[in-house]
């Protein structure tokens, strides 16, 4: 993304967020599908967070349990305490850090496969633990009940994050998809991405030029964990409802990895465009499979991932920037120089 | 309170085979050829509904059924080192090396075997019930169900019988080399892929005769491989990456904290507190009880 890219690819991004402010306003009358684009958000989101650790070359298998902590931590503090969940968010982003630094400070020193069934473990522990737990000290967790989120004005109080109809839930989803994407992208600008890079290819080498792996994959696992958070409580507000039982599970932990993979894990636009592909196939699957063929959406999504690993290990995401190139240079076919397709995989 | 003790004692080493006799076979996968098989449990799921059709369709005893399906588990292992990870480590040697790829290709393989199961063969819980299946063994006040006590024989001997080939055979030696170092053996004429795709079939086979052994007391569903994986993944990290009496031991053990702390504090705090013992050993002794393996 160089030279004369750079302002088609900005004028691409312009375009495309164009059509996604009137997205809402086309389909008002079709309420499904306006949820079907939150939720791309909110995966899209999810797992840009999530990828951030998988830019410095670790791979993480518990991040449903950010997700429940964001949520629990923001919607215990509005039941119980009543903190608006928008100051709410960030106490659960902290929460979540301070989790991740118990998790990510012993194991991210390790090599090899450690890290990854390190999450997952911990992951299942909270999980048990708070589907468990009726009360936590003074905190009122309702075990497997989970929180359903009071209702203040009929759910029409936008002071609380709560909002009548899903317009404004597909504004904010999108604005921290947006953010969120625009960060690593900003990120991978600095130095500290170019760590990240050194890291993930070749471990030895950049410790030996004097970049400190552990604690710079640490600083990714924890800025991914808060950012994670904050989506669990966008997560909990717009179901109005969390619980642990899916809000931390191993198999949300699971969908979130796979739409990173798929779009493409350690780089930056892969899980946008992961989840653009992903979660409208296995919406639209089970709306019209439902239960007649129980497991068959999962095992289209397995097949997908084995297929994305097996022939695509960077994912869709190059396979989609080349076909954008191809498209942009169609239209704008006056334009003096081509980059090479790989130039836009990052 | 010695007897309820001594009771879950005992009711904890039964169990405590059966995870060692699945944790055997992942231990050859996950310590030699490094592969975090997260389809491990689907092997077993596979076998057992494999053991349980053989049985349902032609009145076959698990027991028997064993001679049919370990090789057709053997080869099945063969079969997914071969055509699935293999590309991936050829590919390996030019990329990056990127042991997470496999990784998340057998947590694919998993999806499609467990939800391929669930769409075949429904959700239903299947059990296998043979004459024998009710058999005991009383002890005073122990009651010892037979077909248990069978199964934590055959783990035992399973562990003993591997730890025999990896030591004294001409394929053990092969098999520890490349676990090893991969280039040093291949530069000493060994066929690396060959290797490692006996060692999955092996590991795949052992996995199987449990299963099979696992029959006549245990129910197959299509859910029932990844809680078992994770909890072999614990007890081969605990038993020392690579080493198969450690697996065994690690295994046991499982079972009866399980067992007994399940007298005192309830089930689930039980359970986790088994998953605290790994990020113990993780964070403290990455090398596990036995470990052969740095880390």
């Amino acid at each position: 993304m160089k030279q004369r890219s750079i302002s088609f690819n900005w004028m691409a991004v312009a375009f495309v967020l164009a059509i996604a402010m009137i997205i809402p306003f086309v389909l008002e009358k079709h309420p499904y599908y306006v949820h079907i684009f939150i939720l791309v958000f909110l995966f899209g989101y999810l797992s840009t967070a999530w990828g951030l650790v998988g830019q410095s070359g670790q791979l993480s298998f518990g991040h449903a349990v950010f997700v429940g902590l964001g949520g629990y931590t923001s919607t215990i503090l509005f039941m119980d305490y009543g903190v608006t969940p928008w100051v709410g968010m960030f106490a659960g982003a902290i929460v979540a850090t301070l989790f991740g630094l118990i998790i990510g400070y012993p194991t991210l020193r390790l090599r090899g496969p450690y890290f990854a069934l390190s999450t997952l473990v911990f992951g299942l522990i909270l999980q048990t633990y708070v589907v468990n737990t009726q009360m936590l000290g003074p905190i009122n967790l309702r075990g497997a009940m989970g929180l359903l989120l009071p209702l203040k004005n009929g759910g029409d109080a936008p002071a609380v994050f709560q909002f009548a109809t899903k317009t404004p839930y597909y504004f904010i989803a999108l604005a921290m998809m947006v953010s969120v994407v625009l960060l690593s992208y900003l990120l991978n600008r600095t130095r500290i991405g170019s760590y990240w890079t050194a890291i993930r290819s070749d471990q030895e080498a950049a410790e030996s030029l004097g970049i400190n792996a552990g604690r710079y994959r640490l600083l990714a696992f924890l800025l991914s964990c808060a950012l994670t958070a904050l989506g669990g409580t966008l997560w909990a507000q717009y179901f109005h409802y969390i619980n642990a039982e899916r809000g931390m599970a191993l198999s949300l932990s699971i969908e979130i990895v796979l739409v990173g993979v798929v779009g493409g894990w350690q780089t930056v636009s892969g899980p946008m465009i992961g989840a653009m592909i992903i979660i409208p196939i296995s919406e639209l699957l089970r709306a019209q499979l439902g239960g007649g063929f129980a497991g068959l959406h999962t095992l289209i999504y397995g097949l997908i991932l084995m297929g994305v690993i097996l022939w695509l290990p960077k994912g869709l995401n190059p396979l989609v920037m080349r076909g954008l190139k191809w498209l942009g240079d169609r239209l704008w076919s006056t334009s003096p120089s081509v980059r090479t397709p790989e130039d836009s995989g990052r | 309170m010695a007897e309820t003790l001594i009771s879950a004692l005992v009711a904890g080493l039964l169990v405590g085979g059966l995870y060692a006799v699945v944790a055997i076979g992942l231990s050859l996968i996950f310590g030699i050829i490094r592969v975090i098989n997260f389809a491990h449990g689907s092997f077993l799921m596979a076998s057992m509904y494999a053991g349980f059709w053989l049985w349902h369709l032609w009145g076959i005893d698990p027991y028997l059924s064993i001679i049919i399906v370990v090789p057709l588990a053997f080869l099945g292992g063969y079969g997914v080192q071969h055509f699935l990870i293999r590309p991936m480590f050829q590919r390996e040697r030019t990329y990056v090396v990127e042991p997470l790829g496999v990784l998340l290709l057998m947590a694919g393989l998993d999806m499609v075997m467990a939800n391929g199961a669930l769409l075949f063969f429904k959700s239903d819980f299947r059990a296998v019930t043979v004459l024998y299946g009710s058999a005991a063994i009383r002890l005073g006040f122990l009651t010892i169900p037979i077909t248990r006590l069978v199964l934590l024989v055959i783990s035992v001997f399973l562990a003993f019988g591997l730890s025999w080939l990896l030591s004294r055979t001409e394929l053990g030696n092969g098999i520890r080399a490349v676990g090893q170092n991969r280039e040093a053996a291949a530069l000493c004429g060994l066929n690396v892929y060959h290797i490692f795709a006996l060692t999955f079939g092996l590991g795949c086979a052992v996995t199987a005769f449990g299963g099979c052994a696992m029959l006549p007391f245990y129910f197959v569903d299509p859910s029932m491989g990844l809680p078992l994986a994770i909890k072999s993944f614990i007890i081969v990290v605990l038993g020392g990456l690579g080493s198969i009496p450690g697996a065994l031991l690690a295994g046991l053990m499982i079972g009866v904290v399980e067992s007994v702390g399940g007298q005192f504090v309830t089930a689930t705090s039980a359970s986790i507190f088994s998953l605290i013992i790994f990020l113990f050993i993780v964070f403290f002794r990455p090398k596990g009880l036995m470990g052969v393996l740095e880390a």
